[in-house]
């Protein structure tokens, strides 16, 4: 049975003396000590702790320093262990409690420093007639915010600590709080929490002309390579940079798919910029994933061998290096900053009020289910043309088509009942997932063997190259299995109810 | 994870102060601690400013009808867990002896707890009755304070032969030297004896201190009220003597 902490905030910015001195009235009391501390805040640049219900705090005082894993919801203390530092990463956290927990929720995400709060801490005893401590409670004095008080239960007084509770409430005018103090801090900085999601969510109505939906899809893609940038610059985590290139993709996919909406000189400018922004920041993003997957190339190797593919890691860790560097330069070359500008600027000026691109002033709605039902159907076609003996170009044609439909109907989700289209994305990613096992072992296997090739010239040791031809023929097993799997995958796709739900929504518009 | 309990046949030999700052300590270290007062005298709960009462007295404990979990107590420390006395414990005995399998009932109770602490310390009220049996069977380790006196070698003879005819093996039997007297010529003959005859007995010794007397009127494990004494540190000896041997 775990302790309960009951929060309060104390009215009107009063001291922690005097509030002591008003309670101390009321009850016995000691203070057990005072001290000044530092509280800082951690999560992921896209929040995975505070969705999954975690906040990460590292509390610093002049005696101890404490990293703590907290449940939102309760307040309660899950995990904790003695350290002065955060590691960026969860494999390098030394606590295995703490790291158990953080590392399936925070995967390869960085942990970032998200606030700093200074506070003078005073520890209180509550005392019974025999001078025991029956409640523990603690001041927080903030510099900036309002300040804050814990009831700690101890185990076996929880009537001592509800009768404090009810005391503070009725009788000292203090108010019960369930937000943690990182809100309020948050909120100090002007920024809130899940305030950057990779997922697309853009309201857009029906009746809204197509130029205007576009430039408000744009304009969200267009923050995400934003917010993205200098985190992929400092190469904080990979998934900066992966972020900032779905944006990329998505943006030159809407280009491509949303056509006559824009001045087609202007789509045909931008199409170039962003397929060569998707080009340049292509090799920092394999060597990322290289990098993130050796562990599984390790682990996929009996065991005698796993020690032997070592100087891939070296080797794949240096190209990393150097791609990265070419990345940044890139990302911080006039060419990519003027033309992120300019797109920018296009997209904050008012549309044309009498375009003459044929679909620019039609209804988003109409063009929506125009352009997924026209994809819908097409990845039908290529997937029901695709048979045993087909060549793996076809399933890439397929898989590309996908995509397209895919970030189409992510466009345009907010268009359609929310119940329905969730579903069928899901559907969609479901069958998008073979596809890109498919790819992905293949694109490995041959860069593998190009690496291969490579380290030939570095006088690599010759069972590094045994264990790296094991792994890629785990990785060939591996494509076969997803081949294998492709017909039922696609008949999962292709189901009636499926198609009917993809008819509904999509071809109604045509039809009327 | 283990359970250790201090007990002697003897009242008075410091089985109480010994299990009081032997928890107090490992919590401090890091431990997680829980001391179960089996004594009706409530003498550790005392120590620790704890009622000696529990809901249902040592009646419902002993049938599993109240959990033991719902009756633990925090101790004013860190890590430090107590579940306090009952003056019931008297009859606890009678409890036990109406039960199938009363030995190895205290056993059955404790299995639930041993997955939240690291450490369960017994402290045993002096006899040696069906409650002490449960308490060999329950623990790993049987801590025994000694007064070295010509009285001393016969109970420690009787406690190991006890614990023989039951065939309790896999208990570790500890017994070191407690409120030995320095000054008195007979005490360091009979310990210096002792200890040959009977090479389980710990190195250190527990000198009789004011100190210790004086945890009484503190209600304070020792280290609390004295930072650094002879006792203090002889406490943190005897830790770290039984700490290794812990299985």
């Amino acid at each position: 049975m775990s302790d309960i902490n009951i929060y309060f905030q104390i009215p009107g910015y009063q001291k922690a003396e005097k509030f002591i001195a008003k309670l101390e009235k009321k009850v016995a009391l000691q203070i057990a000590f005072k001290e000044y501390s530092v509280k800082k805040f951690f999560d992921s640049f896209d929040w995975r702790l505070y969705k999954a219900g975690l906040l990460c705090e590292l509390n610093c005082s002049q005696t101890l320093s404490q990293l703590r894993l907290i449940e939102m919801q309760s307040g309660q203390q899950i995990a904790s262990a003695k350290t002065d530092e955060v590691p960026t990463f969860a494999d390098d956290i030394g606590d295995s409690g703490i790291k158990s927990k953080l590392k399936p929720v925070l995967e390869m995400r960085a942990l970032i420093p998200l606030t700093l709060l200074p506070y003078r801490a005073y520890h209180i005893n509550i005392l019974n007639n025999d001078q025991k401590t029956t409640v523990r409670i603690r001041i927080k004095e903030y510099e900036d915010l309002p300040h804050r008080l814990c009831i700690q239960t101890i185990r076996g007084y929880q009537n001592a600590a509800l009768r404090i509770s009810k005391l503070l409430e009725k009788s000292l005018g203090l108010t019960p709080i369930n937000k943690s103090v990182l809100h309020a801090a948050l909120k100090l900085q002007g920024r809130k929490p899940l305030d950057y999601s990779s997922k697309l969510n853009i309201e857009l109505a029906p009746n809204m002309r197509a130029d205007m939906a576009c430039k408000k899809i744009y304009k969200h893609l267009l923050r995400a390579i934003k917010v993205n940038e200098s985190g992929a610059i400092a190469a904080i985590d990979s998934e900066f940079l992966h972020d900032l290139r779905v944006a990329v993709r998505r943006t030159r996919s809407g280009l491509s798919q949303i056509k006559n909406v824009f001045p087609s000189q202007i789509t045909q400018d931008f199409a170039v910029f962003f397929a060569w922004l998707g080009q340049v920041t292509s090799k920092a993003r394999d060597m990322d994933v290289y990098v993130l997957n050796f562990t599984s190339y390790k682990q996929s190797l009996p065991d005698s061998m796993q020690d032997h593919i070592a100087p891939l890691y070296a080797f794949l860790k240096r190209k990393q290096v150097t791609a990265q560097k070419e990345l940044s330069a890139k990302l911080k070359s006039p060419e990519y900053l003027s033309k992120l500008r300019a797109w920018e600027s296009f997209l904050k000026e008012p549309v044309i009020e009498k375009p003459v691109e044929p679909n620019a002033t039609r209804n988003i709605r109409q063009l929506a289910c125009k352009r997924i039902w026209k994809n819908y159907r097409r990845v039908l076609k290529e997937g029901t043309a695709i048979t045993g003996r087909s060549a793996p170009e076809a399933l890439h044609e397929l898989r590309k088509t996908c995509k397209k439909l895919r970030y189409l109907m992510e466009f345009f989700q907010s268009l359609y009942p929310k119940n329905e289209i969730s579903q069928l994305i899901k559907v969609l990613k479901n069958f998008q997932d073979i596809l890109g096992d498919f790819q992905d072992y293949e694109i490995q296997e041959q860069n593998l063997r190009k690496f291969g090739e490579e380290m030939m010239r570095e006088s690599t040791p010759t069972e590094t190259f045994l264990a790296m031809g094991v792994v890629v023929q785990n990785l060939c097993q591996k494509r076969l299995g997803a081949r294998r799997e492709f017909s039922s995958r696609f008949e999962k796709f292709k189901q009636p109810a499926n198609q009917a739900i993809f008819k509904t929504l999509f071809s109604g518009e045509l039809r009327a | 994870m283990a359970i250790i309990a201090t007990y002697n046949i003897k009242g008075g030999v410091g089985k109480t102060s010994t299990a009081v700052n032997l928890a107090h300590l490992a919590a401090t270290i890091g431990y997680k601690t829980l001391l179960w007062d089996l004594d009706p005298q409530g003498a550790s709960s005392y120590y620790f400013r704890i009622k000696p009462k529990i809901k249902g007295g040592g009646k419902e404990l002993i049938s599993g009808d109240r959990e033991l979990d719902g009756l633990i107590k925090g101790t004013d420390f860190d890590n430090l867990d107590m579940l306090p006395a009952d003056f019931s414990f008297r009859n606890l005995d009678l409890v036990l002896d109406a039960r199938k399998k009363p030995t190895q009932r205290l056993a059955k109770l404790l299995k639930p707890l041993v997955k939240e602490y690291e450490l369960i310390f017994l402290d045993c009220p002096p006899n040696i009755s069906l409650l002490s049996e449960a308490v060999f069977e329950a623990s790993d380790i049987l801590l025994s304070p000694i007064i070295p006196s010509t009285l001393s070698l016969r109970t420690l003879k009787q406690l190991k032969k006890f614990l023989k005819t039951k065939n309790l093996k896999d208990i570790k039997l500890l017994p070191f030297f407690s409120m030995a007297d320095i000054r008195k010529k007979m005490h360091r003959e009979i310990m210096g004896n002792l200890v040959l005859e009977h090479p389980e007995v710990l190195d250190t010794v527990i000198y009789y201190a004011s100190d210790i007397e004086r945890m009484g009127y503190e209600r304070l494990p020792i280290a609390e009220f004295i930072k650094k004494s002879r006792s203090t540190e002889s406490y943190q000896k005897l830790w770290q003597e039984i700490e290794v041997l812990i299985p």
